[in-house]
């Protein structure tokens, strides 16, 4: 009877019910959309770092990754060749040859990180091969070099237009080579397009001079949540040669500043709920004080303070549910589009291109999110219940009961 | 046999910083089944009597004697279990709960006293009965008049089987007619249950009827 009376007691002012509920519907919204456009951004920040160069898991000679010199190259490639065939939780791998040099048009040049590619391999753990706006892959005919759109651009240089590639061999001669231009890409990050080319791995190979040698293993995982362990497997195959980094070692500003992104959310979350709290205690202080006469004939007739307590409290917590279980299905009915279609940002294209995000987001909610929601909105509901319930209870039964 | 006794009660109320004596020394006994009326013009302490019987109030001076139990005693929580036990009240301006439903504001004090739903659902029903108000078990308080509402009020008020029935004012927003079915209602519960009823009024039909008539003028007791 208690739980009739609290959910009565709520629909006898419908109005300020109703816009109590408001609020809590609007803040659940307001967390939902703010956490679903965050997380979005930022795991596609990651994704598309991962999908276009970094992989999950790379695999260097040790040292490689604080000094990429063409003297670092693998030891004994084959062998690692062999243990990622064997592995079962990997999905695809390539090999690369990575270096620094320069690419020169007739009218401009540019820094550039060289990728030897085998073309069919690293269709598997990359996207670029999906990312050609402009002429196609690798045809495997002779002198093919695939180049990012800011580049082209930077160059002046358009399909078919000849560049030259030109970089430090292990000898300290300079290795250059002509190339045409057959494929402009262009991903999510404006950075990424003006600084790596791609060129078929023996050509670079030939080019400076070192036979089969490679840099990198690029690794797919079959399960992304398992990345780690997987790195571990092929560290413990591998001797001390070697270095076996996640995606994870080979971004950590980008980790950090996921982790960072998440914290300030996390404060953003708390702000919207203390809002709630203050708007539940104000709507639930004006409740308690408009029924003072009939809490006065409720202790008269002999209901403890704990009964009227509950009474309150369970009236900010029926609150919190149903804000709660509104809130979260117009959440979700307005964020379920958006996670397909996304949210077309093209006005601010040029800087989230330069975060490599791209111009459209797509919000996702995760499940920690609507758990939170679901923790935190009916509990805040009723924390924001506490004091006016504490001042029901404070109240003289003989200044109540003539209250008018 | 005697159920409450007051010994030298007294009452001050600070008012705007001033000390106000409502009650000077009262001394009464009330006995099981006794119908007493406090009559006595406004602002001579009739209410503030009825509160300090009715557990609602703590007196500044004096004992008030529950079956031989002090009352000034007893917690605020004490208290709280004290009334629902053996007390039951009524209000000159009714003061069912709106939210409620008639039947359920008979059975709310039983669900307070933790009487399981179907006994509750059944007690009330029966008394109901007996008041004749069956017919406004479903109705709430704005859909009766004050006649209705005031009879499910006295339901309300012995449907816990209390000792004393505490009535402050309760005919007076009715009219003389509605009053006059009121008394005989509770009239009868106090012969047929020996409910002991203690009023706090000026209505004349109220203190023509009163088994026991105790007149206040200026906080003390006319003799």
């Amino acid at each position: 009877m208690l739980l009739k009376l609290s959910w009565r007691n709520i629909w006898r002012n419908k109005r300020r019910s109703l816009v109590v509920l408001g609020s809590v519907i609007v803040g659940i919204i307001a967390v939902l959309f703010m956490n679903g456009f965050m997380n979005g951004m930022l795991n596609q920040m990651l994704s598309n770092q991962i999908s276009t160069s970094v992989s999950h898991i790379q695999i260097h000679k040790k040292g490689f990754n604080d000094n990429k010199t063409v003297q670092n190259y693998l030891p004994n490639p084959a062998n690692v060749d062999n243990i990622l065939r064997d592995n079962k939780d990997i999905k695809a791998f390539s090999k690369r040859v990575i270096t620094f040099g320069l690419i020169s048009s007739a009218s401009n040049s540019s820094g550039v990180y060289i990728n030897g590619i085998v073309p069919e391999e690293e269709k598997q753990v990359s996207i670029i091969n999906r990312q050609i706006v402009e002429g196609e892959y690798f045809s495997g005919g002779k002198g093919e070099i695939v180049i990012g759109s800011k580049l082209a651009e930077k160059l002046d240089v358009t399909l078919g237009d000849k560049v030259v590639a030109m970089s430090n061999t292990p000898s300290g001669t300079i290795g250059s080579e002509v190339f045409r231009v057959v494929g402009i890409f262009k991903t999510f990050s404006s950075e990424f397009d003006k600084s790596f080319i791609y060129i078929p791995m023996q050509t670079v190979q030939e080019m400076l001079n070192i036979d089969d040698k490679i840099y990198e293993f690029a690794i797919v995982t079959k399960d992304y949540h398992k990345v780690e362990e997987v790195k571990n497997s092929i560290n413990e195959e591998l001797n001390q040669n070697y270095e076996v980094l996640s995606y994870k070692d080979l971004l950590p500003f980008l980790v950090y500043q996921i982790d960072l992104s998440k914290e300030s959310m996390w404060i953003f979350n708390v702000i919207i709920e203390l809002a709630l709290i203050f708007g539940i205690i104000n709507a639930m202080l004006m409740a308690v004080f408009e029924r003072i006469n009939e809490i006065g004939v409720l202790m008269s007739i002999g209901m403890k303070n704990i009964k009227i307590f509950t009474m309150i409290l369970l009236e900010g917590l029926i609150i919190g549910i149903i804000g709660t279980a509104v809130g979260l299905g117009l959440g979700y009915l307005i964020m379920l589009p958006l996670q397909k279609v996304g949210l077309n940002l093209a006005i601010y294209t040029e800087s989230l291109e330069s975060f490599g995000v791209g111009a459209v987001i797509y919000p996702t909610v995760s499940i920690d999110d609507v758990i939170g929601i679901l923790i935190a909105i009916p509990f805040i509901s009723i924390v924001g219940a506490i004091y006016p319930a504490y001042k029901a209870i404070k109240l003289d039964p003989v200044y109540a009961i003539r209250y008018v | 046999m005697e159920i409450l006794k007051t010994e030298n009660l007294e009452k001050v109320y600070e008012d705007n910083g001033v000390p106000v004596h409502a009650l000077k020394g009262i001394n009464l006994t009330i006995n099981k089944g006794d119908y007493l009326v406090i009559a006595g013009p406004s602002g001579s302490g009739k209410t503030t009597l009825l509160n300090l019987l009715g557990a609602l109030d703590t007196p500044t001076k004096g004992k008030i004697l529950f079956e031989g139990t002090d009352l000034a005693k007893k917690s605020r929580r004490e208290l709280s279990e004290f009334r629902l036990q053996n007390l039951g009240f009524i209000f000159q301006a009714y003061n069912l709960i709106p939210v409620l439903t008639a039947i359920e504001n008979i059975e709310f004090s039983m669900m307070l006293s933790g009487i399981p739903e179907n006994e509750r659902r059944e007690r009330a029903l029966s008394l109901m009965h007996e008041l004749d108000i069956k017919e406004l078990a479903d109705k709430r308080p704005n859909e009766m008049s004050g006649g209705q509402q005031q009879r499910v009020a006295v339901a309300r008020a012995i449907v816990n089987d209390p000792e004393v029935v505490l009535a402050d004012e309760p005919t007076a927003n009715l009219d003389s007619a509605t009053g006059s079915v009121l008394l005989d209602l509770m009239e009868k519960m106090n012969k047929e249950k020996n409910i002991t009823f203690i009023f706090s009024s000026h209505d004349k039909q109220v203190i023509d009827r009163a088994g026991i008539l105790l007149k206040l003028k200026d906080g003390k007791i006319e003799k």
